[in-house]
């Protein structure tokens, strides 16, 4: 068994390294950020479903660079330097004055939108180790009793629409077997059907399974609070007073991490 | 334990009352079976014991159910969540957290048990249960039977004193239904729990049962010992069907008793039975050397094979082993690795609008998924249009199939096997060659089985086509099939007529082939002919 961090250690982290690249505004700093998210990523998540976030978060991220790239070169104000490859330009009425489209590429350009879809892209790969390292669900139990109805909808929420993806494609799959075009109402009737029926069934099972019927409940695995915890916390911390701390808040969770391996090594 | 006094139910917007003055008393350590046609109010009969029904569905209860002497109108269900557990008919829409272990210890959490309490049980039902390997797996990636003992388990876990149980079977296997029926035997007997269980398969409960209430939907119901109901009761495994062409009226119901009494049916010698073969039609489906592999696991190893008109195949094997992914490729929606699948000669993957409604027809595992429209009538116009038949020949094919749906009722408030009809007459009305059937037995009562075994008989022997159904049905099998296809793993491991494959396989072996082995005979029909004919 993985001994697992508290989840709001992991989410104070991403948050403190999303808010210094922004800071520093650096596209190099940036990858090697994200570098060491894989890193962290890569020894610290579970073997479960959400623990596949970071890929998809990284790949939604170089779609992002990729389509930045393309409308900023494209559209926008031309940064004067070396020219690379001359576009012809699209005559534009009048009133649209300052905005260009297509014109000379130079390598400024091309350079400068590049860099700023790699911060953007950086931040959300950020996010993404964030919800590979915890569950949802695990991070609902941490959160106060209060706030319990809300709880009850995040669950049917979350374990809706992974369900409400599959019922999708396989209704799709049944109307196109039935040899037929496919229409939006003919997807949505079956799925909100379906979708409804579901969610009263999960409603009925936590009702009947004592959910919220009583002002406490016991931890099974009681989240603990650790040392190593209040280690990558407080490197997290310090990156808000100065952006250089970001070496810190980079190292504190590789630091665990040979710990980690020289743990099992031994 | 569980006493139903002067219980009436009834629905509002309903005209039919559910139950009516029931009066039942369930002891404690009993296993109560519920019996009755699909839509009859099984389900509404076991949530009734939980206050599920009326707390959460609506409806009007008169006269009062107590469990353990707390009557669930004066506690909502999560106060009755102590004393009983509850295992809905899908266990996966049931689960809240994410892993084999949070889901077992979730209502014990709820209920503010203390964490080193927790582990011990939590540690006791994962050995009860053989789940002990499974601990750390997140439940998506689980099978339906392991699922379903997941389920059993986080019941369990709370020590109730009740398992209330709807349709715990419909989706496993034979041999994962035999395992779980098994834990709820050993449950009762070592543990004294009271168990109440709804389930069609009777062949496959109806030994481990000490009472059954039948209900006959409108309101009537009978409580007795399954020997007492099933000596006239119209639903009843083939075992019984058996036991009244034979004439021997108090025979029991397990196959040992069975097979003591009728010894010298089977000792006598029977002229050799002359299986007529159905092949020598045109091929119409052919698979060569097909693979299919879903991420890193193969699902498919090189099948070669080939249907015949007039032929039904049905194709059987444990979950997981590839029935579905084989479907799939036959109807065009899974693209081969290698190999190729043919149709009629074309690939089935270009099918389109009318020539695929006319070559194959596909009955996913929820029919409701091929509807939409608002009403029976809506429906069954849409597809005589698509189909290009005269109005009004969908809807006359089902009346047929099942007399008095009224044509304006909305399809989500027909039973199970009423949406199955619907679906079946939308796809046949087209007559295509190749009739494709994905599970279609699931939550049908044994008339509505016995209409669709009837049509597509039918189907297949008159109007020449194929007809490709996979199925754990075995019973359903060996009404229906010509030919069995059993897959193992990805691989084609049996493939000859029926009588072969399921002869060969105890486990896959119906009711009546087990009674009345070595004799080769499936169903009650066949005993009955090789006794008239001797």
């Amino acid at each position: 068994m993985k001994r697992m961090q508290h989840p709001l250690t992991w989410w104070i982290w991403s948050i403190a390294l999303a808010f210094e690249i922004t800071r520093l505004n650096n596209a190099w700093i940036s990858i090697v950020v994200v570098g060491v998210a894989f890193l962290v990523v890569r020894t610290f998540r579970e073997d479960a479903p959400w623990g596949k976030s970071f890929e998809s978060a990284f790949k939604l991220g170089l779609w992002i660079i990729a389509i930045r790239c393309i409308f900023g070169v494209l559209i926008g104000t031309p940064i004067p330097g070396t020219t690379l490859i001359k576009l012809p330009i699209l005559p534009l009425p009048q009133w649209m004055a300052g905005i260009r489209i297509g014109g000379a590429v130079t390598q400024e350009r091309l350079f400068s939108t590049f860099h700023e879809g790699v911060i953007l892209a950086a931040i959300l790969i950020i996010f993404g180790a964030a919800s590979s390292l915890t569950s949802p669900h695990r991070l609902l139990r941490v959160l106060p009793f209060a706030i319990y109805q809300f709880g009850l909808a995040l669950v049917i929420a979350t374990s809706l629409v992974p369900q409400m993806v599959r019922s999708i494609s396989r209704i799709k799959d049944a109307q196109y077997l039935r040899g037929q075009q496919l229409s939006l109402k003919r997807t949505l009737i079956p799925l909100l059907e379906e979708s409804l029926a579901r969610c009263l069934d999960l409603a009925a099972a936590m009702d009947s399974r004592g959910y919220g019927s009583l002002k406490t409940r016991s931890r099974y695995r009681p989240i603990s609070w650790n040392v190593s915890d209040t280690f990558i916390v407080l490197a997290a911390l310090l990156s808000f007073l100065n952006p250089y701390a970001l070496l810190i808040n980079c190292a504190a969770p590789l630091i665990l991490m040979r710990r980690k391996t020289m743990v099992r090594t031994s | 334990m569980i006493t139903f006094s002067d219980v009436s139910l009834i629905y509002p917007n309903s005209t039919k009352t559910v139950l009516e003055n029931l009066n039942l008393t369930i002891d404690e350590g009993e296993l109560v079976l519920v019996i009755g046609p699909t839509g009859s109010g099984k389900s509404s009969l076991l949530r009734l014991i939980n206050g599920l029904v009326p707390h959460h569905t609506g409806g009007i209860l008169a006269g009062n159910v107590s469990v353990d002497g707390i009557s669930t109108q004066l506690v909502k269900p999560g106060g009755l969540a102590h004393l009983i557990g509850i295992v809905g008919q899908n266990p996966a829409n049931g689960f809240v957290t994410d892993t084999v272990e949070e889901e077992l210890a979730f209502g014990m959490e709820t209920l503010n048990i203390a964490p080193d309490v927790m582990r011990k049980r939590v540690e006791e039902i994962l050995d009860l249960l053989s789940l002990a390997p499974l601990r750390n797996r997140s439940l998506a990636t689980l099978s339906g039977g392991e699922q379903q003992r997941v389920a059993i388990g986080s019941a369990l876990v709370m020590h109730p004193k009740v398992l209330v149980l709807d349709e715990p079977t419909s989706a496993l296997d034979p041999i994962a239904a035999e395992e779980v029926l098994s834990i709820l035997h050993r449950l009762v007997n070592d543990l004294g729990l009271t168990i109440v269980i709804a389930e069609h398969k009777l062949e496959r409960v109806i030994q481990f049962a000490d009472r059954i209430v039948h209900i006959d939907g409108v309101g009537n119901a009978r409580v007795g010992t399954p020997s007492q109901i099933m000596s006239d009761s119209d639903i009843a495994p083939p075992i019984v069907h058996l036991a009244r062409a034979l004439g021997l009226a108090d025979a029991g119901l397990s196959v040992r008793d069975m097979r003591r009494l009728s010894e010298d049916i089977r000792n006598a010698t029977y002229s050799p039975r002359i299986v007529e073969s159905a092949n020598g039609g045109e091929c119409v489906v052919e698979s060569k050397n097909l693979s299919c592999t879903y991420g890193e696991k193969i699902v498919l190893r090189d099948i070669n094979l080939q249907f015949h008109e007039g032929e039904i195949i049905a194709v059987m094997g444990r979950n997981g082993a590839g029935k579905s992914t084989l479907l799939r490729s036959i109807v065009g929606l899974n693209n081969a690795e290698k190999g190729s699948v043919r149709v009629q000669g074309h690939d089935p993957a270009k099918l389109n609008g009318s020539a695929r409604r006319e070559s194959v027809g596909f009955i996913p595992q929820e029919p409701s998924d091929l509807l939409y429209g608002q009403s029976v009538l809506m429906e069954c116009t849409q597809a005589d249009k698509d189909n290009e038949v005269d109005k009004g020949t969908t809807f006359a094919l089902l009346n047929e199939l099942v007399p008095g749906i009224s044509a304006h009722t909305h399809p989500r408030d027909l039973s199970e096997g009423q949406r199955l009809a619907l679906a079946l007459c939308v796809v046949l009305s087209a007559k295509p060659r190749i009739l494709i059937l994905d599970e279609p037995t699931r939550g049908l009562d044994y008339q509505a089985k016995n209409h669709l075994v009837a049509t597509l008989l039918r189907y297949a022997s008159v109007l020449k086509k194929t007809v490709i159904l996979a199925t754990h049905d075995v019973e359903l099998v060996a009404e229906l099939a010509s030919r069995v296809i059993f897959l193992a793993d990805g691989d084609v491991v049996a493939d000859g007529p029926t009588l072969d494959v399921l002869l060969s396989s105890p486990a896959f072996a119906p009711q009546v082939a087990k009674v009345m082995s070595p004799q080769p005979w499936l169903t009650v029909k066949d005993v009955v002919s090789a006794l008239e004919t001797r």
